[in-house]
């Protein structure tokens, strides 16, 4: 294989493993936060494309456009979700142990609930349009222009959001909630608004990346179910609420994906990512990346 | 003098008017005093399995049922009986299905049972017809395993994966392909058909520089389709379902492959493909066996499911015509024999049948009558190509590059 | 008092399934199996998991292999061993599953439960693409339906026997106490490692039982059929629901969510998926118990 051909094989392994991040990081926010592990995210994916599908078929927006609506729509989701769920569970839960048990039921409802919910609404049916689908050449290679818009945002967000974590007062706030939930409290910082702002946020990447996804990919109720697969394996990879592990595993995944079937098939890229993800949480159940 | 004519002609009128308000009256008193025929069914209406069986296959059930009633009713050895339809959907589960038919079957006792959609559903509920001594004749379902049951009441309509890659090949030869990759799904269809393609080869001096298989619900294909773009070769042929259809062909449009001849299986022949794909569409080929203008009863099919639900909503070029060909088997065999299981059975085994899609007749439970077939979209429709006997259009070749 | 209790409600509910076959409809034996079938699968998930509060979702694993071993098994031994080998080959992965991963706790287990599933299927699905030529399994000599309903109402009244004899032995008084403080329970001398194996073990010889009898009713099994993880999902919602750490908990809520499900699925399929969706998120808001634990307060948390 010519040296071009590499270059466009990791080049795609790199756009798939930028939608990875975009989700993981989303997951990873809730989990490192707030011990919340959210099965349900995929579901959220499902609902932003959704929404930016619809938009464009009966408004004629612009999926560009879609893409803050549709972050905002599911942050504030989020933020209801939050309000209405789990600061009760909070509130009820013995330890950290109970919560993180009670947590992961709730979402598994709540994946029930949403996904039938959008097949009630909108049927089983596969839907898709296109955008920005004219391809694009760069060197020797060629792709389609919504991939290289996907790829470019989702490295933008995700070095946004680590930039927003290790500089601002806000980040540093969420980091040390992170680290030490006592001892953050102790010093003040307020983990009654904390809490329910970074779910949202978290729920917000999610819709934001199925905005993205569905320029590109035929969008159906289930198509949320894989990222959030993929999503845990990235988080597991990158370590339980570490961002940077979250935005490189992403990647990374990806890039191996790519490889992976390029050398072998399909069907053994799939055995092998559970493989080397089963691998790792025994391995180092807190990640690759995490120091211990 | 004129008077007579006057009179007569107003006796005449008279007498043709009462004659016609009889003949109108008798078939509506006949109707409401006979009485309907149960036809039960589930289909797969929440699921994976919806796509396909919504555009395939219930349609065509409704739509038939709605003419043979607007027409009074099934005509049942010369009495005509209103259809009552008793189905259900089976959220695509197969425990479903099988509880679903069991109590068709078993304890609602219909008198006659329609097929679910997929091989799967099809592979769970053909046994238990068999035991109940119903037949089946499943338009969606396609696996020599199921011929090989040799179950008597069970009838395949869809060409099986040996005839349908058997004509692929030979088309592709006559237009002096020489080399060739795949792709196949991991599912006993794309198994099936890649083995069927893999024989079909032998001899005939096409290699096959490159074969992968992937899973179901992938979601990235593009790594595989640029190492096939890098081999050049002259034809790619996708064993894929409607999903992976479309991926393959998007996937393929934005890194630039373009081969001589682009094969995608299930879904290219459903208007889907043509509303996703826009003008891309032009030249791609895939599993079809028929269209409007196939024959003048495929025509008329198509008008009339256009006509009840929507321009949006066509019958898809391939398994939608062997639902309605099964359809019309099944009136024709319960005009004759009535509605005696055995009997239907036994007219369906044993007879030709004119369909839309021409002859079918059946060897144990395969459809020998309908050749394998290729597809073309040329234009904005799904066009039959191969073998030239059933071809709507001729083949363009080479396929234009994506547009 | 209670064990008697206990065990005459079983005997009745037994005796009254048990005449089902004879007595019932098609479509009336049918709906049974399905309730039995989740009885089975609910009861045995809880007996491990509601104790010791390790969320298992690999039910879906342990049922595809017995699926599987049955489907080879089929031609070459009687019925009942059939079975038996279903339980076993699946007691036995999850043995080892059990040795590499229950030193984890909580989501850990949990998701990497998940991903064993998918990797089980993955492998599955692979093996028999390449080796064998092939991708699923065709049942060609099936046992006729009464066998298989007798089977199943079996595998569901030994589940429930099991969690009754259980829960009064020192076995069940070991997994209660790793579910309250694992660490304690160590300390106490109980070998918690063993345990939770042995616990696990039990859990997937059931789903693996349950496993190979049911899927002759379905003629044609591949890994997507076998492996789908709806099937876990539902015995953890029907579990969880009805009330884990309770008795009749699982077997009222498997009855009555495969009623709802039958009802439901004729007027609208969605609206059972969504309301089991809600049932779960209010349970474990306001009932962590489960339902169960309004009438058996004693067993809730």
């Amino acid at each position: 294989m010519s040296l071009g051909s590499w270059a466009e094989l990791i080049a795609s392994g790199l756009i798939t493993g930028g939608v990875y991040a975009l989700v993981a990081l989303g997951l990873n926010l809730q989990y490192g936060l707030m011990r919340i592990l959210n099965i349900a995210h995929g579901e959220f994916l499902m609902l932003g494309a959704f929404l930016t599908w619809a938009a464009h078929e009966s408004l004629g927006w612009s999926p560009l456009l879609m893409l803050p609506v549709s972050f905002l729509l599911l942050g504030a989701l989020g933020l209801a979700i939050h309000r209405l769920v789990f600061r009760r569970l909070t509130l009820t839960s013995a330890n950290l142990d109970v919560f993180e048990a009670r947590g992961l039921m709730v979402s598994f409802g709540l994946m029930f609930l949403v996904q039938n919910f959008a097949q009630s609404v909108w049927g089983g049916d596969l839907r898709g349009y296109d955008y920005l689908a004219e391809p694009v050449a760069i060197g020797g290679a060629q792709f389609a222009g919504n991939k290289l818009l996907l790829l470019g945002l989702a490295l933008v967000i995700s070095g946004a959001l680590i930039a927003l974590l290790r500089l601002t007062l806000l980040g540093k706030g969420v980091r040390a909630l992170m680290q030490s939930p006592t001892g953050a409290q102790l010093v003040g910082i307020d983990t009654e608004r904390l809490h329910p702002l970074m779910f949202g946020l978290g729920l917000g990447l999610s819709g934001l990346a199925g905005c993205l996804l569905s320029m590109s990919y035929t969008i159906s109720p289930g198509m949320g179910e894989p990222y959030t697969v993929t999503a845990l394996i990235v988080i597991t990879l990158g370590g339980f609420g570490s961002m940077t592990g979250a935005l490189v595993g992403g990647l990374g995944l990806g890039v191996v994906e790519a490889l992976g079937m390029h050398f072998s098939n399909p069907s053994l890229k799939s055995l092998l990512s559970y493989g080397i993800f089963i691998a790792v949480l025994l391995w180092r159940p807190n990640g690759l990346f995490t120091r211990k | 003098m004129s008077q007579k004519p006057a009179a007569g002609l107003k006796r005449r009128t008279l007498v043709q008017a009462a004659a016609a308000s009889a003949a109108l009256g008798f078939p509506a008193i006949a109707s409401a005093q006979a009485a309907p025929v149960r036809i039960g069914y589930t289909m797969a209406r929440t699921g994976p399995w919806t796509t396909g069986a919504q555009v395939s296959q219930e349609p065509n059930y409704l739509l038939w049922a709605e003419q043979q009633n607007a027409a009074g009713g099934l005509l049942v050895k010369g009495v005509r009986r209103p259809i009552e339809l008793i189905a259900s959907d089976d959220r695509s589960d197969i425990e479903t299905c099988v509880r679903s038919y069991e109590k068709l079957m078993g304890s609602d006792k219909v008198d006659l049972i329609l097929a679910p959609w997929g091989s799967n559903a099809n592979f769970a509920v053909a046994p238990l017809a068999n035991r109940f001594g119903y037949p089946l004749l499943g338009p969606t379902a396609l696996s020599r395993r199921l011929i090989e049951m040799k179950l008597p009441y069970f009838f395949s309509l869809l060409q099986q994966p040996a005839p349908m890659m058997n004509a692929l090949v030979d088309m592709l030869k006559a237009q002096g392909v020489r080399t060739m990759t795949a792709i196949y799904v991991d599912d006993l269809f794309g198994l099936e058909n890649y083995a069927a393609l893999k024989v079909a080869l032998q001899g005939t001096g096409i290699s096959l520089l490159e074969d992968k298989s992937y899973p179901l619900g992938v979601k990235d294909l593009s790594p595989v389709l640029r190492s096939m773009k890098d081999k050049q070769p002259d034809a790619f042929v996708g064993l894929t379902y409607p999903p992976d259809t479309i991926l393959a062909s998007r996937q393929a449009k934005e890194i630039g492959f373009n081969p001589k001849f682009f094969y995608g299986s299930v879904g290219t022949a459903f208007q889907l493909y043509r509303n996703v794909m826009a003008a891309s569409a032009e030249g791609v080929l895939g599993m079809g066996s028929w269209n409007s203008k196939s024959s003048p009863a495929a025509k008329a099919y198509f008008d009339a499911h256009v006509k009840k639900f929507g321009a949006a909503k066509e019958p898809d070029r391939w398994a939608s015509g062997a639902t309605w060909a099964g359809l019309e088997i099944l009136t024709a065999a319960v005009a004759k024999v009535g509605l005696d299981k055995k009997a239907i059975r036994d007219f369906v085994a044993a007879g030709t049948h004119e369909t839309l899609l021409g002859k079918i007749r059946f060897a144990g439970s395969e459809n020998i009558g309908t050749p394998g077939t290729v597809g073309q979209w040329q234009k904005g429709e799904f066009e039959v190509v191969w073998p030239k006997a059933n071809a709507t259009a001729t083949l363009i070749a080479p396929k234009p590059n994506w547009v | 008092m209670m064990i008697k209790r206990d065990l005459l409600i079983l005997f009745v509910l037994a005796c009254g399934a048990g005449a089902m076959p004879y007595i019932g409809s098609e479509f009336a034996v049918s709906m049974a199996l399905t309730c039995l079938m989740y009885v089975a699968l609910s009861t045995s998930w809880a007996l491990f998991c509601g104790t010791t509060r390790y969320m298992s979702l690999a039910t879906a694993a342990f049922f595809g292999i017995g699926a599987y071993a049955g489907a080879l098994a089929l031609e070459l031994l009687p019925w009942g061993l059939v079975i038996a080998l279903g339980a076993v080959l699946a007691a036995g992965v999850a043995a080892l599953m059990g040795a590499a991963v229950l030193h984890l706790r909580g989501t850990y287990f949990a998701v990497l439960t998940f991903g064993m599933t998918e990797l089980i299927r993955h492998a599955i699905t692979y093996w028999e693409k390449q080796v064998t030529g092939t991708v699923g399994r065709v049942l060609m000599v099936v046992p006729d339906r009464d066998t298989v309903y007798l089977s199943v109402l079996g595998l569901a009244v030994l589940a429930v026997l099991c969690t009754i004899v259980v829960r009064r032995s020192r076995f069940g008084l070991a997994l209660v106490g790793i579910g309250a403080d694992e660490q304690r329970a160590q300390t106490l001398g109980v070998n918690t490692r063993l345990v939770k194996v042995a616990g696990f073990a039990l859990t997937a010889a059931f789903a693996g039982a349950v496993g190979a009898a049911m899927s002759v009713r379905w003629t044609y099994i591949d890994p997507a059929t076998v492996f789908n993880p709806f099937i876990g999902f539902q015995t953890v919602l029907i579990a969880l629901i009805g009330g884990a750490a309770t008795l009749w908990g699982p077997l009222i809520a498997a009855v009555v969510f495969s009623l709802l499900a039958e009802t439901l699925r004729l007027q609208m399929p969605q609206l059972y998926m969504m309301s089991l969706g809600m049932l779960l998120i209010l349970c474990v808001l306001y009932l962590p118990g489960g339902l169960a634990s309004l009438r058996f307060p004693r067993a809730a948390r």
